[in-house]
């Protein structure tokens, strides 16, 4: 009795081994170690941001793809991107850094309420009942999607307002992504100005529901030496390759030319670049 | 020694399962109609559980890595077959009431995980007082909710009644869904429980139990982070 | 009529999951979106079918003629663990779309109660292979949908306040005996 159960499970155990060892070698699946490596090397937030399913995707298209840039995560910045290039052979060219920014003053408009919600505490199920309850149909609703979708907890709402923590943001895109009214976008982190509305409608139906949005009046468009700012689809865009191209000697005359303040300045501006200032007083 | 007895306890509440630890949920819903059943599939567990770190924890320098999983299968899987035929021969009507979940202690969570996490890493000695305390907070929980499940389902507790005259029972209680709904309320009531406690101790609550609850995949739980 | 019957029982009257408790800890871990339900499901369904049959095969072939029944389990869990890494490198090598769908459940599915019960289960009620196997289909196929149901519920939780103590496993939890009360009602199909 005890030989039998003794032998059959020995041989059990044999012929499973075996087959095992044998459909390891016939079945064996080479991969590239440099794709383990460059994993190894991301930051694993399978965040998105690079355009690729997750960490994995990226890693072995980079490896593969001889085309596509070592530079692509955003989780990672330049630390990742150089390690990245070392590991690929890839020349690591420098990208912008980009974060969220919000466009959307309503508190400082004063924009009011159409009425008052009590449903599904999500952005886009506002959005979907009757066009949103405030008063601007493409305001910031302030329900958060933005904060959930954020893999780096660079989100918060405060006062019905979605806020970015630009230290934690990477510019993944995840939030712009999620936003409903496509408040958020990406400018980058050296972005000298940028607009402060969403809003599609003009004139009239922006000065009656709110005190600081955008009329399309386009006195921005024509005060802009380098032609950066235009009016696309229905908003107010700045090309910030040209405006930060061309640089500050135009005292960021967009700013200054909005009589509704639906532009605002990031950056301080330098009216003269310091080592011509310092020429002058020497 | 002061280890030991840490290693002991630690399996009786801070990492209860399956209500802290959320591990072992199969058997957990299934033997509890009564707490006789839970009593006796927790004992079969912690025999095995015990005897199983014991062997994994003598063995595991020589155990290849690749194939560590098969023999953690392996050497509980004859601890089970032992219960098995221990039962048959001395607890007969537990053996018929248990049904299918005496063989199904193998693929217990608990089993496996505690293996993969424990008993593959520590010493004999450490090993036998996890795979002790584990079993026996296991116990416990599944006496608790076949308890509960038993007392308001039936009426009775152990077999003997103890509700009032004219109690009527709820009879959904000891079928599937009042398992699931039991079970359910008990772990909410373990997460406030443990957010109520963080709260005055001023630490940080602990995110609530996202139910690791992957029987065996321990393996693959390490490489998908 | 009689395989109309087998798998009405096996889906509905008594689902594997949400009447005969197997099954649940990748039933609470995999439910919480639709593509990772049906992914899940049909692993599961794949591995079920191949498992019984060669648990069955075992049985009939190895333990009964040698007297060895008390070795089933044992011999049980070691055939379903051997077939199913075998599975997962046949699967990468051969049909490496498949791969990429269900590739990473086929681990979690090894030591599933789910599997090793629906092969000890067909052994107890003494089917023969066909039968066997119709009820592994159509077995898996019910604890799919039962996986399903319960992704799509927890899809529309989120979005809803839920009590911080009821978040997560909780309230799937009850969920789960919500569903399996529902499935009750289908109890007086079958005599």
């Amino acid at each position: 009795m005890v030989t039998i159960s003794v032998l059959v499970l020995l041989g059990l155990g044999l012929l499973t081994a075996a087959i095992l060892a044998a459909a390891s070698r016939v079945f064996h699946v080479s991969e590239d170690p440099r794709v383990a490596a460059v994993l190894e090397a991301l930051p694993g937030a399978n965040c998105g941001g690079c355009g690729f399913a997750g960490c994995e995707g990226y890693a072995k298209a980079v490896v593969t793809d001889p085309s596509l840039p070592p530079n692509r995560c955003c989780a990672g910045g330049a630390a990742t991107a150089a390690k990245v290039s070392e590991l690929t052979g890839k020349a690591a060219a420098a990208s912008e850094a980009m974060h969220s920014f919000r466009r959307c003053n309503k508190r400082q408009g004063n924009v009011g309420l159409r009425y008052t919600y009590q449903g599904i505490p999500s952005c886009a199920a506002v959005a979907a009942l009757a066009d949103g309850a405030e008063m601007c149909s493409y305001s910031c609703l302030g329900y958060g999607d933005c904060v959930s979708s954020c893999p780096f907890d660079a989100l918060s709402i405060r006062d019905g307002l979605a806020v970015v923590d630009e230290a934690a943001c990477t510019g993944c895109g995840k939030c712009a992504e999620v936003c409903p009214r496509h408040v958020l976008e990406l400018v980058p982190s050296r972005a000298r100005v940028a607009v402060t509305c969403a809003t599609l409608d003009k004139l009239k139906a922006v000065t009656e529901v709110c005190g600081v949005g955008c009329i399309k009046c386009l006195r921005c468009v024509k005060a802009c030496p380098a032609k950066a700012v235009q009016l696309e689809n229905g908003r107010i865009q700045i090309d910030h390759e040209k405006c930060l191209a061309h640089g500050d000697s135009c005292g960021q005359a967009c700013v200054a030319s909005c009589a509704r303040k639906a532009l605002c300045s990031l950056r301080p501006v330098l009216l003269e670049p310091l080592a011509k200032a310092e020429e002058k007083t020497a | 020694m002061q280890q030991l007895v840490r290693e002991f306890t630690k399996g009786l509440w801070a990492e209860l399962p399956p209500f802290r630890l959320v591990l072992g949920l199969c058997p957990t819903l299934a033997v509890t109609k009564t707490a006789d059943n839970g009593l006796g599939m927790g004992l079969a567990v912690v025999f095995v559980l015990a005897l199983s770190n014991v062997l994994i924890s003598t063995v595991r320098h020589i155990i290849p890595k690749e194939v560590r999983i098969v023999c953690f299968i392996a050497i509980s899987a004859s601890l089970v077959v032992a219960v098995e035929l221990l039962m048959q021969a001395y607890a007969y009507p537990l053996y018929q009431q248990l049904g299918i979940f005496v063989p199904l202690i193998v693929v217990n969570c608990v089993i496996l995980g505690r293996a993969e996490a424990f008993a593959a890493k520590n010493g004999v000695l450490l090993s036998l007082a996890d795979g002790l305390g584990m079993g026996l907070g296991f116990t416990m929980s599944l006496t608790f909710l076949g308890g509960l499940r038993e007392l308001f389902g039936s009426g009775t507790l152990f077999g003997m009644p103890v509700m009032w005259e004219g109690f009527k029972p709820f009879t959904i209680m000891v079928e599937a869904p009042g398992a699931f709904i039991c079970l359910g309320l008990i772990l909410a009531g373990m997460n406030a429980l443990g957010a109520w406690q963080a709260r005055r101790k001023k630490q940080a609550v602990p995110a609530v139990s996202s139910g690791c609850a992957c029987c065996g995949g321990c393996q693959s739980c390490e490489g998908r982070k | 009529m009689d395989v109309f019957e087998l798998f009405i029982s096996a889906i509905f009257v008594n689902n594997i999951v949400l009447a005969q408790y197997l099954g649940n800890c990748p039933y609470l871990g995999c439910s919480r979106d639709k593509g990772t339900a049906i992914g899940m499901g049909f692993a599961v369904v794949f591995v079920i079918i191949m498992a019984t049959l060669c648990t069955w095969y075992m049985q009939h072939s190895v333990l009964v003629p040698f007297g060895l029944g008390y070795l089933q389990t044992i011999v049980f869990i070691l055939v379903i663990a051997g077939l199913v890494q075998f599975v997962e490198m046949f699967l990468k090598k051969m049909v490496p779309p498949l791969y990429a769908a269900l590739g990473i459940f086929l681990p979690l599915i090894t030591t599933n109660c789910a599997v090793m019960g629906v092969a000890i289960l067909v052994q107890r009620e003494e089917y023969d292979l066909v039968t066997s196997l119709l009820y592994a289909l159509a077995a898996s196929f019910g604890f799919m949908l039962a996986l399903v149901l319960m992704a799509g519920i927890r899809e529309r939780l989120e979005t809803c306040r839920v009590p911080r103590a009821m978040a997560g496993t909780p309230i799937a939890l009850i969920m789960a005996g919500l569903m399996s009360l529902a499935f009750m009602a289908f109890k007086g199909m079958t005599s």
